[in-house]
Parts: C-alpha cells; structure tokens; sequence
C-alpha cells in the first residue's frame, strides 16, 4: 500500500483524520509499516515496529551532512514512502555499521512533531511570538519586493546579508551562497566560529591543512591526542586508537580537563589551560638537546631551523616551562623522549586549542615539535588539525553570475571562508564582508548602505553567535530577517519569516569529511514532507519572483531538482581521486580516496616551499615569524569557562529532539570540589554562573574531571529552554583565522565568569 | 546455546549509540529505553523513571566505587536470564524463551498490560510504557539475528564494547557475571546472561596540583 504525498499530507496536517489513517492502517496490516510512535499516534495503537527482513525495506544512501569530523555515510530504510530505521554504512571501514546517539536520531528528527512544517510570518514583529501561517508565494513575494526596493533604493544589493554556516556541510548547500551571489553583489558574514586560528597556522608552517588518513593512526608507535575528545566528538576514530594502544602504542592525553578520551587512555596529562604551545617548545628543546630529532629531514624540508633552535636555546627555560604548564619537568622529559624515540609517532590537535587568545601559537607549537621528531610526511604520523582535500568539486551550485550592472563594494576582497574559496575573476566590485564572530556589533555597525535584510540559512545565530543581548538589539532594527530551518529555534523567534527546509533524507546532496577520507552520495530517501523545500528549491523560486518582478535581477535556475544539481558537482578530477567512473557508483557505497600520504614528497606549499619554522607571512600577518610562545588572555573575572562540545548534540542540532531529551534531558555547570567546596555547592544544587555578559541558572555537578579555576559547561540546545553558553562569551578574538577564513576565530575558552549557589 | 551480552566496561565510551541504535530500530516511545548505558559510580534505578523495582532491595548490589564522574559505563538492555522471572510470571505467555538462542523475547501483540514482569524482572529490564499500557523490552534483535545480521546495538556500537555471546561456550566460562558501580542484582536467581569486562583507570594520570 502507499499513498500519494498530497494524501499523507492532508492527513497528517488534520489530527482527526490522522487518527484514523493509522487506525486504518493498523487495520490493513500497513502499520507495522508505519511508524506509530514517530508520528505521534495516538495511544491505543502500538508503537513498536518490528523488523520485517532486509528485502521488505527499500534503501537509499545518505550521509550525515553536519558539522562532524565523522561525516557517516548511511544507509536507509524506507517502506511506503516512510523513513523505518537508519544504519551506518558497512562498506565504510571508517562508519563501520553505525552513526552516533545523533545520527541514530535522524528517524525521531525527520518526523518529530517540533519541525517546522510551513512558512510562517511573525506577524507581531520580531520576538512578538504572534506567528501567521502564510503560502510560499506570499513569503517569497515579500522577500523578493523587499530586495528589489532595496536595490532601487539603495543603488546596491549590499543592505541584504547573508549568514550561513555548518548547519549542513553537502556540497549543494553552497547554492545558498549561490542565491545571493545571484542577485548581485551583497554583504556576508564571513569568516568561521570554528577552526580558523588553527587553519593560518598550519597553513604558515606547511602551506595547507592537510592531515594523514586517520585510519592509520592504528599503525602508529606513540599517539597524542592534544586537546581533543574523540571519545566524544568522533567516536569513530576510537578504534583505530584502541587498535594502536592495543598493539602496544602509547595513547597520551593533553588536556586540562579529564575528557572521556582521557579516561581510555594510557597517560593522562592535565596541563594549564592555554600553556599548551609553550609545552610544546619545551619537548623539542629536550628532543633537540637529546640529539634525538630528525636532523636529516629538518635539513632537507625546513626554513628556518637555525632561528627556531636559537629561539628556543635562548628563550625556553625548561623550569619556566614546568611552572607556566604545571607540569613537573621529570615528566616533561620522559613524555618528550618517548614521544622521540617511538616512530611513527603523530599528534591529534582539537579545535578547541585554538579557540584561545594565542591559539594559532599554540598549533604552529605544536606542528613544530612533529616536525622536529621527523613525523611529518611519515605513514601513520603527522600533525593532525583536518584537511580539506576531498573537497574539489565544483561548487556549481556556489558559482552563480551576478545580474548585469550589479554594484558592489570597492573596497578590499577578504577570503570567503575556509571550504569554497571559488573566485578568479577580479572584478571592479565585490560583496561587503562582515566578521561572522562579530555578527552583532557587525550588522549594527555596517554603514552605506546598512544592513536591512538578513538571510540565515545552516545556521542558528542566536545558539552560536556571541552575546545574545547585543543580537537582539542588532536583529530589532533590520527590517527583514528570513530564516531557513528544520526547527523553531531561538534564532526563528527574532525572525520576520520562516521557511522550512528538508533534512538530508528529502534532497539529494554529496558529502565528503574534513578528517576522514570518504565520499558518500546523499540519495533522496523519502519526499519533503508538509510543505517543505529544499534551500535550492527556494532559491528557484525567489529568482522566478525576482525576474517576475524585474526580468534579469537574480541569475538563479528557476527550478531546480537537487539530484541534478548535485551531479554537476562531481568533476574528472573526483572521480580519479576516488577511482570511479560515474557518481553513479557511490549508490552501491561509499567510497575512499586514493592513499596519499601528506608532505611525503617534501613538498609544501609555503613561499619557500618548506616546512616553515621560521615564517615571513607569520611576521607580516600576525608579528612573529617563530612559534613563539604567547601568553593567553588574561582573567577578567574568578573562573575560566570552558565550554567544549557535547556527544549528545552538535551545536545547536540533535539536543533538541524528543528522543536525546530521554539520555540527557538538563545541562549542567561541571565544577572542581574545591571551587564547590569553597563557595559552598554540592552536586544538584542550583547556581547561578555568570559575568559582565549574562546569567546562566542551571545544576551543578561536582567532579574533578576539570581543574580547579574552571567551570565547564557544554555548547548545547534544549527545546523550550533559554539555556545557551554563548550568552556568557564576549566575542574577544583569536590571534590567527584571518589569513585563510577572512577573520579571526573567536577566543571562546577565555571566557571568565564567578557563580554562585541559588 | 545461551546468547549473551559481553559488555566491555574497559572501552565503553559512553556514547549512548546502541541505545539510540534501539530507539532508531522500534522507535521507542518517549520515556522508553530498552537499552540503558548506566554511568558507573553515580547512577541508581530511582534515576530511572520507567523502572519499578519494588523488588530490587531484597539483592545483593554490585559493590560502589568510586570513579570519575561520567567517564565509565554498562551498556545494559535485557539480560536474557537463563531462569527469566518475566517469563514465569507473564499469565499470558507474551514472554517466551526461545530453546534454540536462549533469547527471551516478548509479544507485545499479546501482552495485556498486568505489568507483572515489570515488577518481577530484579533488573527493570522490562519496562512499562504508559501511554499503551502494555510491556516491552529487548527480544535481542531476533528478527534481525533469524536473518543474519546482528543487533542493532552491537552493530551500532563504534568500539566493539557489547557483543554476543554463547555463554555455553566453554571460551566464556570465566567471564564475570558481576559489574561494579551500578545498581544490579548480582546473586538474582534468573540467572543474567550478561558477563561484563571492568573499567579501569588509566595506568598514569597527572594532575594540577592543588593551590
Ligand atoms: S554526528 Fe558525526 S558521528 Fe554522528 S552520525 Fe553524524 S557524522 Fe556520524
Ligand atoms: S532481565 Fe528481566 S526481563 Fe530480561 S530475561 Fe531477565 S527477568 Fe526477564
Ligand atoms: S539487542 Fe536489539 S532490542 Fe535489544 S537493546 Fe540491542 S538493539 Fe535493542
Ligand atoms: S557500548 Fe558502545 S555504543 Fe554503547 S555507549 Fe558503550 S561505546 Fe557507545
């Protein structure tokens, strides 16, 4: 039995009637089909759907398109039109069979009752919370007049803004930035929250990001993971770490708090926060004095040896080392020379390293220290940050023309961001690019024209933007906020407009991951559900309202169907570097990149083609040519907050649904006995956290798990609740992210804050 | 033959896979989980909302440590008891064992909500969902074993820290049958299948001194 998408609408949208297709479908023997519990049936009916055998489902291939280094290819399995269940992908040896807590979620999120189902105006003005339903026609309609009066009004297109960011990281999303490329020249948000500080450093030492295949680490001798969470946050690379430790290697933990990875490794280390470069110079002084670096490849592959071992014979005290990391030096010998002399031996470095006031020091440290133990260009070693290697298609979707006549800013060009750097033709104009770590002092400052109409797309502004009060200020005085999103979130609340847009099951897309080396198609598995559309789609369809209304103002398609936009990004180049003839193919799986082992041929991309120790565009762009040690922000308030990432959501996706609400329902303040002990807290009891940003209730848990002097909490989302960490970050920038992303990335570990209990 | 669970507390992550593997199989309702990673060192049933455990006192407990909080687990779901208490009481013969695997399976089609095993499993592995009024609780993926393939959780889980087991095997005889730091009937007269591999902390661990 199946029915035809109309149908299932009109049924779903009416509860009555709702009632009775499943009763009528309990009848008929379909309902063990249908998902009874997902739709919210109604409770006589039962909610459990067994398993009907392999042939009984129809499968299709996803991938998980979010801002995780995992990026899982799935697979899917649908009956009558009907998402049933989901599964990892077992011809990946890197998904293995299975996603995450939130990947095995996707069912819940496909059909949760909290999605967003229609465009919907706010009538009542921004924050009102008086909601109109409306029809895409009239939603389009206002949006595309607005534009086009802007234009007429403003002589530019450059009043209208662009947020976007990792909501989704498939290929066809840059169509979004596509749309506005469409209409002309505009103001972007650019830059990234996330890596960027990390991106300029390695990109001075070696000239790119570029990473080994972590499916080697297995094979590595001696294994760092400095400030990272696998455990956590890609729990897929575990195995290859257990396998490692497992043969033998030694699995070391760098980081200030006792992370879930730490807790499986074979040595942790607890250092300072934000000392971690000056930890690193330290091991490749005692490497180095040891005689036990790599003279040979450093000779053959680096600039700037002799400075960078002057700097540190004469700059690094090996007891201010121990001081400053409050590490005992004893250990800092033993962790250096063993680290030296086991090869291959590789370092991991988190994200949130670099999200310190010196953080790009800090990686440009640490790449340093590997290559002084001659691990880079090595199998199974190398300084491990991400890569971006796999991403060459070709952005068809991004590359739109602009309108003839189109007027744009004059002043300098900035980079776009850290995935699509398409560009080329330079031309007399360009779009207006605001930093997207300064999204509300940006938007209010921006002048000739200002800022009057804001589209957010793959993005939740009010979850990961910082300080939420200074947001709702800058979002009251635009005069058109349109927000494209599966939920109604924080950031749909201060919108004018919502659009609804698919999840990854309803639009074709391609996938490929910043860590792992996989490409995954992304089949339409079930049809857009309600109303919604996919971002491509509503981007045909303001270009055929915009050209309704002044023929030639926007060069979007005026239809478009996502399988035929995602072929158009695959490219010769793709299929070689993967080994296949067709797209086609990747419906059978996924598959894997050629094995290219990065730097082996000693070639880097730098201006000396070197290794830079010792660089010049360091020196120009960010005042140190070494990787010196810098010293971290200093303490504005009690305690340092840190507020790293949480399994059980990314960003501000996952948490929210029915289903996480069942593993972890609350947030929590995580403080260290003493602090607790000291301002009179126990585990449970309700405190207030906050600083000159905001004020944050919530339970606390008491636990050395992090140091004394820092509260963590996690970055996490909660249906129906005020609760966002960033209401408490400033929006102090990292030293590096400039260079490569546009703008610097944002020092969110230097957050300080007091509380107090309720 | 007895199938079992092997759950490997020594590199369990903690990562909550296999219970949302389970919920992304049957679709549980809200507030029903048939699988639990239970957090060693802090957690007890009473956290549990759908748990009845009127029963559980009259045990002995797995002993208390004292490990950091939110770092070790159990994955837990049904023990498939080799003498299920669900199965003795069930007046309507919705819990079933299965002679071949050992399995305890349960018919929901049949079930006629009395909540009986609920009350009578000393494991609060049966759960009761309210808003359907009947029992439910892991049949060990039958369905999906019957065709070869493993259960949703094992295949889910990114380390291999669950997998099954025939405990008649002699290669298993010297596993342990006791988890530390949860709440669990060790010496339960059903006879739990589930054997566990303890947690342990890692051999060096440095920490900031305090002051
Ligand atoms: S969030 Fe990451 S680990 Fe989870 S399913 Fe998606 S890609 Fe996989
Ligand atoms: S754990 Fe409980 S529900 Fe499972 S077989 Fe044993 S008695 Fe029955
Ligand atoms: S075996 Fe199947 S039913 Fe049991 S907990 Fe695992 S996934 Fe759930
Ligand atoms: S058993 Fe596996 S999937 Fe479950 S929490 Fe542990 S590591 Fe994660």
């Amino acid at each position: 039995m199946s029915y035809s998408k109309a149908k299932v609408e009109e049924i779903l949208n009416n509860t009555i009637s709702r009632r009775s297709f499943l009763k009528g479908l309990a009848a008929s023997g379909v309902l063990s089909a249908l998902p009874g519990g997902v739709l919210e049936a109604n409770e006589d009916l039962n909610t459990k759907i067994p398993y009907s055998g392999e042939k009984s489902y129809q499968t299709f291939r996803n991938a998980c398109p979010r801002n995780c280094y995992d990026t899982c290819s799935i697979k899917t399995y649908v009956k009558d039109g009907v998402m049933q269940f989901i599964e990892g992908a077992t011809e990946s040896t890197y998904t293995r069979g299975g996603c995450c807590v939130k990947g095995n979620s996707y069912v819940k999120r496909v059909y949760s009752a909290r999605r967003l189902k229609y465009p919907m105006m706010q009538v009542g003005g921004k924050g009102s919370g008086t909601w109109k339903r409306i029809s895409w026609d009239q939603a389009i309609d206002i949006i595309a007049k607005k534009l086009l009066e802007m234009k007429k009004e403003d002589g530019t297109l450059l009043g209208a803004a662009l947020t976007k960011y990792s909501g989704n990281f498939g290929i066809t999303h840059y169509g979004i930035e596509g749309m506005f490329n469409s209409i002309g020249y505009t103001t972007r948000l650019a830059g990234t929250p996330c890596w960027p500080a990390g991106i300029d450093a390695q990109n001075l030492d070696m000239g790119d990001m570029w990473c080994n295949d972590p499916e080697e680490m297995k094979d590595s001798k001696f294994i760092i993971l400095w400030g990272v969470n696998p455990a956590a946050n890609s729990i897929h690379s575990m195995k290859y770490i257990y396998e490692a430790k497992r043969k033998g290697a030694k699995v070391v933990v760098i980081d200030p708090i006792f992370t879930e990875t730490a807790s499986k490794s074979s040595q942790y280390v607890q250092i300072k926060t934000g000392t971690d470069g000056l930890l690193a110079l330290g091991m490749a002084k005692i490497i180095i004095d040891a005689k036990l670096h790599d003279q040979k490849w450093l000779d053959a592959n680096t600039k700037g040896y002799k400075e960078y071992k002057a700097y540190l014979d004469k700059e690094v005290k090996l007891d201010d080392v121990s001081n400053v990391t409050g590490i005992p030096l004893a250990m800092i010998k033993e962790l250096a020379l063993s680290f030296a002399k086991a090869k291959p031996a590789t370092i991991w470095m988190g994200y949130g390293m670099q999200r310190h006031t010196n953080g790009g020091s800090m990686i440009r440290a640490i790449d340093a220290l590997v290559a002084v133990s001659g691990n880079i260009g090595k199998y199974a070693g190398g300084a491990r940050y991400g890569h971006l290697n796999t991403w060459g298609f070709n952005y068809a979707a991004l590359s739109q023309a602009k309108p003839e006549g189109s007027v744009g800013y004059s002043g300098p060009e900035g980079a776009k961001g850290e995935f699509a750097q398409v560009g080329g033709e330079k031309a007399a104009y360009t779009d207006r690019f605001l930093n997207i770590n300064k999204t509300a002092r940006e938007l209010m400052s921006a002048k000739e024209p200002k800022v009057r109409l804001l589209w957010v797309a793959c993005k939740n502004v009010f979850a990961q933007d910082f300080d939420r009060n200074q947001l709702i200020r800058a979002f009251q005085q635009l005069d058109l906020v349109v927000v494209a999103d599966q939920f109604f979130n924080e950031t749909a609340k201060w919108a004018d407009i919502v659009l609804p847009v698919t999840t990854q099951f309803e639009e074709y897309d391609v996938n490929v991951s910043y860590w792992h080396y996989w490409l995954s198609i992304n089949e339409q598995a079930i049809k857009p559900l309600f109303e919604i559309k996919s971002d491509l789609e509503i981007a045909a369809m303001l270009s055929k309202r915009m050209n309704q209304l002044q023929a030639g103002s926007c060069t979007f398609p005026q239809s478009v169907d996502t399988k035929e936009m995602t072929i158009k990004e695959f490219n010769p180049a793709i299929y070689e570097q993967f080994g296949i003839q067709s797209w086609e193919e990747l419906k059978k799986g996924p598959v894997k990149a050629k094995a290219v082992i990065p730097f082996a041929d000693g070639k880097f991309k730098t201006p000396s083609g070197k290794f830079e120790l010792y660089s010049d565009k360091a020196q120009e762009l960010f005042g140190s040519a070494l990787p010196k040690y810098l010293e971290v922000r200093q303490p504005y308030d009690k305690f340092r907050m840190t507020s790293p990432h949480s399994r059980w959501s990314l960003h501000s996706q996952f948490q929210n649904l029915e289903w996480m609400e069942d593993f972890h329902p609350e947030p929590f303040v995580y403080i260290n006995p003493d602090d607790a002990e000291a301002k009179m807290v126990s585990s449970d009891d309700m405190v207030a956290v906050f600083n000159r940003q905001g004020v944050l209730r919530l339970r606390a848990k008491v636990t050395d798990n992090v140091q004394k002097g820092t509260v963590l909490m996690y970055e996490q989302h909660y249906h129906n609740s005020i609760y966002n960490v960033n209401e408490l970050v400033d929006d102090t920038s990292s030293d590096m992210g400039a260079f490569k992303t546009g703008a610097p990335g944002v020092a969110l570990h230097d957050t300080f804050v007091n509380f107090k209990k309720l | 033959m007895q199938k079992a669970f092997l759950v490997d507390g020594s590199i369990c992550l903690g990562c909550n896979t296999c219970a949302m593997a389970c919920k992304n199989q049957y679709h549980q309702d809200q507030g029903v989980t048939w699988r639990k990673v239970r957090e060693i060192g802090a957690e007890d049933y009473l956290i549990d909302n759908n748990n009845i455990l009127p029963t559980l006192t009259s045990y002995q407990k797995a002993p208390k440590v004292s490990m950091p909080m939110e770092r070790f687990y159990f994955s837990l779901a049904c023990n498939h008891c080799e003498n299920p208490a669900c199965v003795a009481i069930c007046p309507v013969g919705a819990h079933t064992k299965d002679p071949e695997t050992g399995i305890c399976k349960h018919d929901q089609s049949i079930c006629i909500g009395c909540g009986g095993c609920v009350k009578a499993c000393p494991f609060g592995a049966s759960k009761f969902n309210t808003k359907m009024g009947r029992a439910e609780k892991c049949s060990m993926c039958w369905e999906r074993q019957e065709e070869g393939k493993t259960t949703a959780c094992v295949q889910s889980c990114p380390v291999h820290a669950i997998t099954i087991i025939d405990l008649h095997d002699p290669k298993y005889k010297a596993l342990r049958s006791d988890p530390i730091g949860i709440d669990y009937a060790i010496d339960a007269e059903t006879k739990p299948s589930t054997r566990f591999i303890h947690p342990f902390m890692p051999k060096e661990i440095y920490r900031q001194a305090k002051g």
